[in-house]
């Protein structure tokens, strides 16, 4: 049969890489931790609920332990005894894995810049998105989302795996 | 509040029941304070209890004087709720000498101990179990003493990024402990028929980061071991270091259900240390905050408790409400949670045009959400299965362990700060205060539930006291900032706006403890004033705090599933634990 690639367009038929397909289904499902540190927690409830749904988003399936997620919120302020346990639950969750940074304490340590609080939880893990706000409104959450979504998109496993 | 009068005449009747154990009496807005001795403080506190009917442990707050020969000062804070009165006892002690414990007069005091232990270093000898509560156990030092550093990290730049101190030493020292840290605090665990299970600080029900660990014979739970400071953020400190009026800022940041209510328990405070007196309409404005608040904090408590007992739409329509309160917030402040409008001499701004019509639109539509749970959870035989005659907690034992709010109440006491110790305009409102009969779980539930109803009704009644427009703060120009008219005619605002922002205000030299009915209880401020411009001491008598001390008695012989109908009855909010 000699078919040309425009017919098979044509014909509902796309033609994508492996790649693109495996990063697109990545993104579509991300599972996140329930992992709630302070205020910025409450505000990714607020994410869950009817108001905001991010089940649009195809993140709304919360998982209890860190064994079953890919994505772990980061939801507030990260105590120097808390930092250890966040380290542990990030090496709990299996590859691939991202890590949101939600509001300004996880970010930077926000407004206490002082003994208790550990400045950044990107000094503990990696952090892929940056979320500012006291505490971010949910919809800056989502949109944080949407960019982590962009990046996994753009992650190339196969062809670069990361080390 | 009991007079002056007859509290001197407290005072000399406590100096007549214990004799020579009072070595002196103060005065100041209207709060006794008595000094003790170390040697005596036990004595007296026992005779305060048994004798004078002082039954409720308020909260214990460590003060630390490094200039002085005995640097700390403990103060305890006790009342007596059927006589509604209170003093101070105020005890100084040096850096090596123990304190006696507390803890077998009131049980309460066992954490409140821990606490200073933790925090300042203070001993308490005949302490069950003394160890640190909020700071890790690879902590080294006592973060409130004044010679201990704010600390934190430098943001590093080229000219200091060599001298930079940094912070990972300190929590890296945490890495890999956590299989061990099971073990603390559980020595006598280990027999062979028994199970320790570890749950939290990750756990979708604990109610933020607490950690329990349970040792199991079965289902059954035989001791329930509380972890808490995984949240601990220094909140005291960071206040001991800002100005009076830019720490009303940290304190919305503790208890994260009801931002505005801890704005106004600090600001009542600092009012009350500098004795002024805030316009009507501020006052109402207040209290329609401050009830707003209570909604939307109850909505989530009954949400997620009923979420974690299986009933998830119960969730999801509290949470339809809750957004309604925040669109408020919103509205009024600019920011949905933490809008910090409460501010000492009054709230921020004015009312928005439209701000009328806005909780107006709500406070209409509520009563039917309201019935709407009622109709969910009330009669739901799930539902009463789950909480009719779980963890019940006896009116003594709220007592003992100085419980507040919804869960004395739902244990029968009548104790609402609003009308035994009204503050702002509350006995303007008429409101009833809902209690429970036998103080189980469905009991603390109900109570809940009515408040919900009652704090509507304040609502209603607040708003139609306030006019859309009017004072809105304090025409005291040393506190509160000129308004930008007088600042471009009126050389003297001029000067009142550059102190005011520059170095802030000194209220005069003083301590006072202040309280209100938060969502969860008596939340308490005890301010020491130095004569600065920022608090020498801030230290919050949290709720939440107070009130997870009983988990354990109310776990202990229960079934592990009740553990989170326990922790969910109780309220709990992790940021105000910790602080
Ligand atoms: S960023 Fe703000 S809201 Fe979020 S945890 Fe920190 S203080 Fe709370």
């Amino acid at each position: 049969m000699n078919v040309t690639l425009d017919q098979l367009v044509g014909h509902g038929i796309i033609l994508t890489s492996v790649e693109d397909v495996l990063q697109w289904g990545r993104k579509s499902a991300i599972w996140p931790m329930i992992f709630g540190l302070a205020c910025c927690a409450i505000e990714m409830m607020g994410m869950v609920a009817p108001r905001f749904d991010v089940a649009r988003f195809g993140a709304e399936v919360f998982r209890g332990t860190p064994r079953q997620s890919d994505l772990i919120i980061i939801a507030g302020r990260l105590s120097v005894k808390m930092a250890p346990v966040l380290r542990r639950l990030y090496e709990q969750m299996p590859e691939p894995k991202w890590v949101l940074a939600m509001g300004a304490c996880a970010s930077c340590g926000g407004v206490f810049n002082n003994y208790a609080i550990v400045q950044g939880a990107d000094k503990v893990v990696p952090v892929d998105i940056y979320v500012p706000g006291c505490p971010p409104s949910p919809d800056a959450v989502i949109f944080g989302l949407m960019e982590l979504q962009k990046k996994i998109q753009a992650q190339r496993p196969l062809s670069q795996p990361v080390a | 509040m009991t007079t002056a009068a007859t509290d001197i005449s407290l005072a000399e009747l406590i100096k007549a029941r214990c004799p020579g154990a009072v070595t002196g009496a103060g005065e100041f807005r209207g709060e006794t304070t008595l000094t003790t001795t170390p040697e005596n403080l036990h004595r007296l506190l026992s005779t305060l209890k048994t004798d004078l009917g002082f039954n409720y442990l308020a909260d214990i707050a460590g003060a630390d004087y490094p200039g002085r020969s005995k640097r700390f000062e403990v103060n305890y804070q006790v009342s007596s709720i059927p006589a509604n009165r209170s003093v101070r006892v105020k005890v100084s002690v040096g850096e090596d000498e123990p304190l006696p414990t507390a803890t077998d007069v009131w049980k309460t005091a066992n954490w409140h101990e821990r606490e200073i232990f933790d925090l300042f270093g203070v001993r308490f000898s005949g302490h069950p179990d003394l160890r640190r509560i909020l700071c890790p156990d690879f902590w080294t030092g006592h973060p409130l003493r004044k010679d201990f550093p704010l600390d934190g990290e430098e943001v590093a730049f080229t000219h200091n990024q060599d001298s930079i101190k940094p912070q990972e030493a300190i929590w890296k020292k945490g890495l890999g402990k956590a299989e061990y840290a099971l073990e603390q605090g559980t020595a006598d665990v280990g027999e062979e028929t028994t199970m320790v299970i570890n749950m939290g600080p990750q756990h979708p029900s604990t109610h933020g980061v607490l950690r329990l660990v349970l040792q199991l014979d079965g289902e059954t739970v035989l001791r329930t071991i509380p972890h808490i400071g995984y949240l601990h953020t220094g909140i005291e400190k960071t206040a001991e270091n800002l100005t009076w009026q830019q720490a009303v800022v940290v304190t919305d940041r503790m208890d994260y259900l009801s931002p505005p209510t801890n704005n106004l328990a600090y600001a009542l405070a600092v009012e009350k240390l500098m004795g002024i007196e805030i316009p009507e309409r501020a006052q109402d404005i207040r209290v329609l905050i401050a009830e707003l608040t209570r909604l939307a904090s109850h909505l989530i408590a009954l949400g997620t408790h009923a979420m974690e007992l299986g009933a998830m739409s119960v969730f999801f329509y509290c949470w339809r409400d809750r957004e309604l309160i925040l669109d408020i917030m919103d509205f009024l402040s600019g920011v949905r949670m933490m809008t910090s409008f409460i501010n000492i001499g009054g709230v921020r701004a004015d009312l928005p045009d439209g701000f009328h019509k806005k909780v107006q639109d709500f406070l209409d539509v509520f009563p039917a959400s309201v019935d709407e749970y009622d109709g969910l959870l009330t009669n739901n035989r799930i539902w009463e299965k789950r909480t009719l005659g779980v963890s019940v907690i006896t009116p003594e034992e709220a007592l003992d362990y100085a419980l507040s709010g919804p869960n004395i109440r739902g244990s029968g006491i009548k104790w609402d700060l609003r009308k035994d110790r009204p503050y702002l305009t509350y006995p303007k409102y008429s409101f009833d205060v809902p209690v429970g009969k036998t103080g189980d779980v469905y009991d603390r539930y109900l109570v809940r539930l009515e408040e919900m109803r009652q704090s509507r009704e304040i609502c209603v009644q607040a708003l139609k006291q306030i006019s859309p427009r009017g004072e809105f703060r304090t025409a005291d120009r040393k506190i509160s900032p000129p308004p930008k008219e007088e600042l471009e005619r009126n050389m003297e605002a001029l000067i009142h706006h550059f102190l005011l922002y520059t170095r802030g205000f000194q209220p005069p030299e003083g301590e006072v403890y202040s309280a209100i009915e938060s969502a969860r209880g008596e939340l308490g401020i005890y301010l020491v004033s130095d004569g600065s411009n920022k608090p020498y001491r801030m230290h919050v008598r949290a709720p939440s705090f107070v009130s997870l001390q009983i988990l354990p008695a109310l776990c202990e012989g229960g079934l592990v599933a009740d553990v989170i109908a326990a922790i969910g009855s109780l309220d709990p909010v992790m940021g105000e634990v910790d602080r």
